[in-house]
């Protein structure tokens, strides 16, 4: 069996924030997941698990990609408690140069919800973390995740695909900026603290709001990060006065249910006297009641309906994007060499060709010698060291070939046979060395 | 009657009018330029028109309907031009071009051949004073009630979560909308304030009372009442925003009715028969 790539999960354009925010991980819980997973899902050699407010996938590397696909929807289902039907329809499956180009795509950022939103690749950089701490990062993992960052580094530098409001948190600027004519009379609320949602609170600090709240279930997390932003904390379990204080709350907390209802906001809003209030919720799951858009003079914004916000400008970052396309295509192609390098087949005939080699050495080394011989005698001698070369080879071919069935050792395997065996390597100046310590002894 | 000027002045605000318009569908090109450039223009060819007619009647000329509009559709292209140009808001084109065309259309259609001749009694120096308040609070209420169908507008496709308009990023934001509606409000309702009171004092005068009850004033004084309680709804409950639009589209709604209605239905002194 071929050890192939694989990639399976949902993302913002193929599931709706309801099914993405079941199956999100935590960022706390993601290393223990990962374990869980590699012990439910042993098709899979190596994994791991990216999982962000727009997608939650499984990176992996299987010799058997239906059995791989298979167990890690159970482990899915299971380990969220999400029926495999609720999610199943927006899974898309990517094995070997799909998987790979869709890896590049995502950590270049072209296939963020906003294209070149620069976030994902620390969140890429995160998981690759998590798999290497988890152990479940192998040779081919390692190397593909950073590649993936190499390739990033290589669209952000050459394309354009990252300048301007290209964000979610721009967006979510932007989208203020519709709403309020200026920000330096109106203050900013922050429940939590995720990457996306202090960057929205930045950007509207750097504006120039008037006063900037934090708050988060830890207390000191809010203190610190009121201290980097300028902005001062507030209890979490004394929030809610704050709310009316509020004219943007970016909610950004893990919680299992929402946070604000709707009822309770009305009289936030009576209080305020009518004033605007833009909420923007960019916790997953989110944190908001979908129903306070309907209130008088609030806005409620999600990650989903940001990226209709960001259309502006889609024309050239397209054009970028394209550019961007054929670096990642490059890229993979090289990858997919590397590889296919890794493979078994041309790893088993690197190997038979230099222990053949060698013996062709030694004949010629000999040759002197062997003329003297008569031809039977020459027979002989060619017969018995064919015989001793094949001899060897089989033991490590078939040993090879057993241990192959154990994704992904097979390759390793072979890969340090290969690389043992190699004629111009270190290793076989090694061998030589050796032979000739065997030779004095003889 | 007007003047040659009329004519081409109407044309203009035809032409600026569909540039205005096409700017909101997305054109960017030359027709959305030169929109706000020919609003002006149409606007100065009709000062020349006002001034000439002025100058033929001795007074301003607002002796009937048809030149009542024709001036509420002057002041209106001029305050106009001054948020579009000052508060950087062509949207506001986009309602008022077309409103001021159709106005000043519709005048020149009806315009009643030959002068009309204005009593000597009412060749007062109160008439331009008392009439150009009036207009201006009008013009005001006009362009209060088009800025909060723009705020309705954008206020919805907000919450839909669409664009605002085609020029999305240049749309002016929700708040700034309601604070120039506000301030429309309240510039017009001390135009109306003080055209009542000028009224009052010129009828003084003239009449020797103040106040006679003739339709006009009657409704004056209940759309007073109005936009007193829509500023009031603001001040005290903190009504704004979308609430606020609404009602000063509503109030507009019985303005808009009792200038059509009293002048043509039930015309007194102020609507040109002063016996």
């Amino acid at each position: 069996m071929r050890e192939t790539v694989v990639i399976l999960g949902v993302n913002h354009r193929t599931a709706p924030v309801a099914v993405r925010e079941r199956l999100a991980y935590a960022e706390h819980d993601a290393s223990a997941a990962l374990a869980r997973l590699r012990q439910a899902a042993p098709a899979l050699g190596e994994a791991a698990l990216i999982s962000t407010c727009n997608r939650v996938e499984v990176i992996g590397v299987t010799a058997d990609a239906e059995r791989a696909w298979a167990e890690t929807v159970a482990f899915l289902a299971r380990d969220r408690g999400i029926a495999a039907d609720d999610f199943a329809p927006a899974l898309y499956r990517y094995r070997e140069r799909d998987a790979v180009r869709h890896l590049f795509r995502v950590g270049a950022s072209l296939d963020s919800l906003v294209v070149g939103e620069p976030q994902i690749l620390g969140q890429l950089k995160n998981a690759y973390a998590q798999a290497a701490e988890t152990g479940t990062a192998g040779l081919v993992l390692h190397r593909a995740f950073h590649k993936a960052f190499a390739v990033a580094k290589r669209v952000r530098k050459t394309t354009l695909i990252g300048r301007g409001s290209v964000s979610v948190a721009s967006a979510a600027v932007n989208l203020a900026n519709k709403i309020f004519d200026t920000l330096a009379d109106k203050t900013v609320l922050l429940m939590g603290a995720g990457a996306m949602a202090e960057l929205t609170a930045r950007n509207l600090q750097r504006l120039g709001v008037r006063s900037l709240i934090v708050t988060s279930r830890t207390f000191d997390h809010a203190v610190a990060l009121a201290r980097e932003l300028g902005g001062t904390a507030a209890p979490f379990d004394d929030f809610r006065p704050y709310l009316r204080l509020a004219d943007v709350v970016i909610g950004s907390l893990a919680a299992a249910r929402t946070v604000i209802g709707p009822e309770e906001f009305e009289g936030v809003i009576r209080e305020r006297r009518y004033r605007p209030a833009l909420l923007i919720d960019l916790g997953v799951p989110r944190n908001f009641d979908a129903r306070l858009n309907q209130l008088e003079n609030v806005y409620l914004y999600d990650i989903d309906d940001l990226s209709g916000v960001v259309a502006e400008s889609r024309e050239e970052r397209e054009r970028e994007a394209a550019k961007a396309e054929t670096i990642v295509e490059s890229e993979v192609g090289s990858f997919l060499r590397w590889l296919n390098g890794l493979e078994l087949v041309p790893a088993i005939k690197d190997i038979r060709s230099s222990v053949e080699q060698l013996r062709d050495f030694e004949l010629l080394r000999h040759r002197a010698w062997l003329a003297t011989l008569e031809p039977a005698e020459r027979e002989r001698i060619e017969g018995l060291t064919r015989g001793l070369v094949n001899k060897i080879l089989h033991r490590i071919l078939s040993g090879l070939r057993e241990s192959g069935a154990e994704a992904p050792n097979g390759i390793y395997a072979a890969e340090i046979a290969r690389r043992l065996l190699a004629p111009d390597s270190a290793a076989d100046d090694l061998l030589d060395d050796q032979a000739d310590d065997g030779d004095d002894e003889s | 009657m007007h003047t040659i000027w009329l004519i081409p002045a109407v044309i203009l605000y035809a032409l600026a009018a569909a540039g205005f318009v096409a700017e909101r569908l997305g054109a960017n090109g030359w027709p959305a330029r030169a929109a706000t450039p020919l609003l002006a223009a149409g606007a100065a060819l009709q000062s020349i028109d006002l001034l000439v007619r002025g100058v033929q009647a001795g007074n301003i000329p607002v002796t009937d309907f048809a030149q009542s509009l024709v001036f509420l559709a002057w002041l209106t292209a001029l305050l106009s031009l001054y948020l579009i140009v000052r508060f950087r808001m062509p949207v506001v084109g986009a309602f008022a071009a077309p409103l001021v065309f159709l106005a000043v259309a519709i005048a020149a259609v009806m315009a009643r051949p030959g002068r009309i001749a204005m009593p000597g009694a009412l060749r007062s120096a109160w008439l331009p004073v008392h009439v150009t308040l009036a207009l201006l609070g009008y013009a005001l209420f006009v362009l209060a009630a088009g800025v909060s169908v723009v705020y309705l507008v954008y206020e919805k496709r907000l919450k839909a979560k669409r664009p605002l308009d085609a020029g999305d990023q240049r749309a002016p934001s929700l708040e700034k909308l309601d604070r120039v509606n506000y301030q429309l409000l309240g510039i017009g309702f001390l135009m109306l304030s003080l055209a009542i009171i000028t009224g009052a004092i010129w009828a003084d005068a003239t009449w020797g009372h103040y106040w006679s009850w003739e339709p006009e004033e009657t409704w004056s004084l209940a759309i007073w009442i109005l936009y007193a309680a829509l500023l009031e709804s603001r001040l005290a409950a903190g009504w704004r925003g979308r609430r606020a639009a609404a009602l000063t589209i509503a109030v507009f709604t019985v303005l808009v009715g009792s200038f059509v209605g009293v002048s043509l239905i039930a015309p007194g002194k102020h609507g040109g028969n002063f016996g």
